[in-house]
């Protein structure tokens, strides 16, 4: 696979274009899992994709070879996808984190006016562990992703996110206390 | 007894120890930690309750796609892609100071090219002597005299002089002494004649050549006698000059070394000297 990675790099870098088509077919899935992971949205993940591969195609001069360019189109897509979650910062204006850190982007979204013990009586458990993961700042969310779901060690997420490997487990630890207080109700509920 | 940090129960739950960032190998510290939540009922809790916690966020499944879905992103950016240029070899951007270098080589060594052009040709000519003598034949070049060589013109003037004196001394031998017209072109020849034997005598005076000396002397002699003749040669005047050529044997010292001067000519070497006209 990797062998083959490297091959269509050296068509697409002599001209042959259509050779990076065989490398978007061959990682577009796994960008897509991880931009909808990331953003919780469709629409946003589809666009993820294509500006990861776009991005990738315009830097792939700079690819070093002797790196994975799965590992190296994911990192890039994890990052657009974190633009997009930033980006779309902008647009929600609610705020539903319980306290504030001006060190750390906040996602913002539509909170409503139901409170967890409404979602876990009208059964919506799903929803508010959904609605607990968001409310998480984008990089403690990403770095909860990378390691709960997609099973990334502390080294890949520092990577992935530009930051040394101790900040990626602090990042990892924060996001699950917050996720238990958000989930505690939830738990005591049940 | 220490229990663990919640730090430490969530290494613990992800399977990577909390001493090593991102570490795998040390398997150990996380043993360590197994075994005290084995043996700390307050630890064993902690973890249970977190491992429920963290069990409970499900994995989101991304929406499914198709095995056409890498394609169809393919054709949606393909458009927005500009093709890749083929790397080409660039020469390296050279310094001042290299370029110089690089020129003076280049000089450098097309001297050297014409030095060894021009040694090469020496040594060629000096292993060929023959050959070259007779692409450009040298007069003198072993000639019996041992005279420096002569350009080509020289024997050409002389042999040329050696025919035009044998005409006219057989013209002078058999000239009618009773017609007192025929002195007139006589006189006339010996006039000619005169200025290059003079020439061809100075030349070869050098040499060591006393039969060619001999006859040019006596051909002198002839040639002034009848050119300083006043008036037209008359009847006597021809019978005396006729007398003095049997006398020296002018005309057979001339045709002995024209002979020789055409063999010499025909072999390409051992030629006599001459004047240069």
């Amino acid at each position: 696979m990797g062998r083959n990675d490297h091959d269509a790099i050296r068509a697409v870098l002599s001209g042959d274009k259509d050779a990076y088509g065989a490398l978007i077919t061959r990682h577009s899935q796994t960008l897509l899992r991880v931009a909808f992971r990331i953003t919780g949205n469709e629409a946003d993940a589809e666009d993820v994709v294509q500006e990861a591969f776009l991005s990738g195609y315009r830097k792939l001069a700079g690819f070093e070879s002797k790196s994975s360019f799965g590992t190296w189109i994911y990192r890039i897509a994890v990052n657009c996808a974190l633009d997009k979650v930033s980006g779309r910062k902008k647009h929600n204006e609610v705020r539903v984190a319980g306290h504030y850190d001006p060190g750390e982007e906040e996602i913002q979204i539509a909170d409503g006016a139901a409170g967890p013990e409404r979602l876990a009586l009208s059964g919506e458990i799903g929803a508010m562990e959904t609605m607990a993961l968001r409310s998480l700042t984008a990089t403690e969310r990403t770095a909860f992703i990378l390691r709960h779901m997609e099973g990334c060690t502390s080294v890949e997420i520092a990577a992935a996110l530009g930051m040394d490997s101790n900040g990626a487990k602090q990042a990892v630890y924060r996001a699950v206390q917050k996720l238990r207080r958000r989930l505690a109700p939830l738990r005591v509920g049940v | 007894m220490k229990h663990l940090s919640d730090d430490e129960l969530v290494d613990l739950y992800y399977g990577e120890p909390a001493g090593e960032p991102g570490g795998v190998g040390d398997r150990a510290e996380l043993g360590g930690a197994r075994q005290h939540i084995e043996s700390c009922g307050y630890c064993r809790d902690a973890f249970a309750a977190l491992k429920s916690d963290l069990d409970a966020v499900p994995a989101i499944e991304s929406p499914a796609r198709g095995e056409d879905y890498g394609q169809a992103i393919w054709q949606s950016i393909a458009p927005r892609l500009t093709r890749y240029e083929p790397r080409r070899f660039e020469w390296p951007r050279l310094s001042a100071g290299m370029r110089i270098g690089i020129g003076l080589g280049f000089a450098a060594a097309c001297a050297l090219l014409v030095a060894g052009g021009f040694f090469a040709g020496s040594l060629w000519q000096s292993k060929h002597p023959h050959q070259m003598a007779v692409q450009n034949p040298s007069p003198a070049a072993g000639s019996h005299t041992g005279a420096p060589a002569q350009p080509r013109v020289v024997v050409v003037v002389l042999s040329d002089h050696l025919d035009r004196s044998e005409r006219f001394l057989v013209e002078l031998k058999h000239a009618d002494l009773d017609n007192s017209g025929s002195g007139t072109p006589l006189r006339d020849e010996a006039r000619n004649l005169l200025a290059a034997n003079q020439l061809c005598r100075k030349n070869v005076a050098s040499d060591d050549d006393p039969a060619l000396t001999t006859a040019l002397d006596h051909l002198d002699r002839l040639l002034a006698e009848a050119a300083s003749s006043p008036g037209r040669l008359n009847g006597a005047a021809l019978a005396r000059l006729q007398n003095e050529m049997n006398a020296d044997g002018v005309l057979f010292e001339v045709r002995v070394l024209r002979s020789r001067s055409t063999d010499q000519g025909a072999n390409g070497s051992d030629r006599p000297n001459g004047g240069t006209i």
